[in-house]
């Protein structure tokens, strides 16, 4: 059950990060690769004002990713859209690789921690079942953001924007939706979810250091790719399957663990070759991909 | 005055010139055609209008007010909207969310319930299949939905690229109908269109382009004359 819990707890982190990536591709076509510091900052600013209040600790960590991508989109990716999808991409390759070198100088090379949340590490007894409080805690979270991301994304006058803008945003352009505001927007959604992810991650792993986010922003874009890059519901979703596919993998493997990422590639090949533009891929979603 | 008045407006695509100093002008509540071959550039004119493609030289007033250049968005909430070819309704939203986006570019939104009542009059099928996924519609339908989604907007012109495209004969002529029905209101349109003879007939004016610039220009009694849009629309001898 344990095993369960933390495949749906790792699986709804990936999935937070996936969703983030794909609220960016969506109104962009950028794959953008600084979506890992971002989770980085967060996660860096909640270890250093761990003495602070947890909500407030982590609301400073989300105001730091939210600024953080906002300011990239204004400095960055403004004045190079336009340009084409390749020169965005190597710009966010370049972005990343500067931000963790600017980290490097800012919170030194060696990993910085402290324990944030250290209450979230105990378990609890449930229908004696023994449980990991921060696998709990993540789920929970995990289904209030989704529903609110859900709820955003369907009833609201911004998410109806984003889903034109990722269909077609020329036309959506066309009937005024106002293309700067759409894009910041997006980025300032992409940043809080990255400081869900950070604080996630954090309190499981609180060693933080410039490459903190890289692993899950890497594994979030398979997911994404595999889950429909085309639909948020499919960044979802995809986010989701290779988080608990990897957790999984994980327990099971036992010693043999050290191969998990090679089944998890076998299986997100076989996914590919059955869907080539992933589960939920909609008409352009070759051409998008 | 003008309400919508182009000068000697020239555009294309990167370094390739598609348009010449095209000239034209259009008073509110008039109809202006515009036909042509195959990738003379009639549907460069109305994007460049509609802000999708920057001039390269020239001037686009509406209202008096300079919108050469600017912003798509800007200039729908400056009061110009388009139709665009092939419709581009989003597919995969309901007919309602299209609609609810078309009144994204509107400047008085204490107006848009009655303006959504007004589009729905106009196009009963849109209350009908409000619910539907727009891609369900049949393309006459789509059509309907997409002028109806850019007249959300408030335009006082309305561009219309290729409104006949993919659509029956008897379907045309009820897109046509109501389209009567927008200019009564007062609402400049200007019709792109293949079929020469429909548009010529329809609007006050039509123009023909070939090769980037105006070759003609036709009034609805030069529709009869066979020989007369030959020589136009092919540049052939009479």
């Amino acid at each position: 059950m344990q095993s369960i819990l933390d495949a749906i707890s790792l699986g709804g982190t990936y999935a937070l990060a996936a969703l983030g990536l794909g609220l960016v591709f969506g109104v962009l076509r950028l794959v953008n690769f600084a979506h890992a510091e971002l989770i980085t900052i967060s996660a860096y600013i909640m270890v250093v004002t761990n003495d602070l209040p947890l909500i407030l600790s982590f609301l400073l960590a989300a105001l730091a990713s939210t600024l953080l991508a906002i300011v990239t989109e204004l400095t960055v990716y403004r004045r190079l859209r336009g340009t084409g999808p390749a020169i965005m991409l190597i710009a966010s390759f370049g972005l990343s690789v500067g931000l963790q070198k600017s980290y490097e100088l800012i919170f030194g090379a060696l990993p910085r921690s402290a324990a944030v949340a250290p209450w979230m590490t105990g378990s609890v007894e449930i229908a004696n079942l023994n449980m990991t409080i921060s696998s709990l805690v993540t789920v929970a979270l995990t289904i209030v953001i989704l529903i609110a991301m859900g709820y955003l994304v369907d009833y609201t006058t911004l998410g109806l924007q984003l889903r034109a803008a990722s269909s077609d945003f020329k036309t959506a352009r066309l009937l005024g939706v106002r293309s700067n505001r759409l894009i910041t927007s997006s980025f300032a959604i992409s940043g809080v979810l990255a400081a869900f992810v950070g604080f996630i991650i954090v309190v499981e792993n609180p060693q933080v250091e410039p490459m903190f986010g890289l692993n899950i922003t890497i594994l979030a874009l398979v997911g994404i790719v595999i889950g429909g890059i085309s639909s948020l519901r499919g960044c979802a979703l995809g986010g989701f399957i290779v988080g608990f596919i990897l957790s999984l993998l994980n327990t099971f493997l036992g010693n043999a663990r050290v191969y998990a990422y090679s089944y998890l590639f076998l299986a997100v090949v076989v996914i590919l070759l059955v869907r080539p533009g992933g589960i939920l891929s909609k008409r352009n979603e070759m051409e998008r991909v | 005055m003008s309400l919508l008045k182009v000068e000697n407006l020239s555009a294309g695509y990167g370094k390739v010139d598609v348009l010449f100093g095209i000239s034209f002008s259009l008073l509110a509540g008039k109809s202006l055609g515009i036909v042509g071959p195959n990738g003379v550039g009639k549907s460069t004119l109305l994007k460049t209008i509609a802000g999708e493609i920057a001039p390269k030289s020239g001037s686009i007033s509406l209202q008096g007010k300079n919108i050469a250049g600017k912003k798509p968005e800007d200039i729908v909430r400056a009061g110009l909207s388009l139709v665009p070819e092939g419709r581009q309704i989003f597919s995969g939203l309901t007919v309602t969310e299209n609609l609810m986006l078309g009144l994204t570019g509107r400047k008085d939104k204490s107006t848009s319930k009655i303006a959504l009542e007004q589009v729905r009059q106009l196009f009963p099928v849109l209350t009908s299949h409000a619910g539907h996924q727009a891609g369900m519609l049949s393309g006459g339908q789509q059509q309907q939905l997409a002028i109806s989604r850019a007249l959300l907007s408030d335009p006082k012109v309305l561009l219309l690229d290729e409104p006949s495209l993919g659509l029956a004969p008897t379907v045309i002529m009820d897109v046509f109908g109501k389209l009567k029905e927008i200019i009564a209101n007062k609402t400049a349109v200007v019709i792109v269109e293949q079929r020469a003879h429909l548009v010529t007939s329809f609007a006050d004016e039509t123009i023909v382009i070939r090769d980037g610039q105006i070759q003609a220009k036709l009034t609805p009694e030069d529709a009869e004359n066979e020989e007369l849009l030959r020589k136009a629309y092919f540049g052939l001898g009479a």
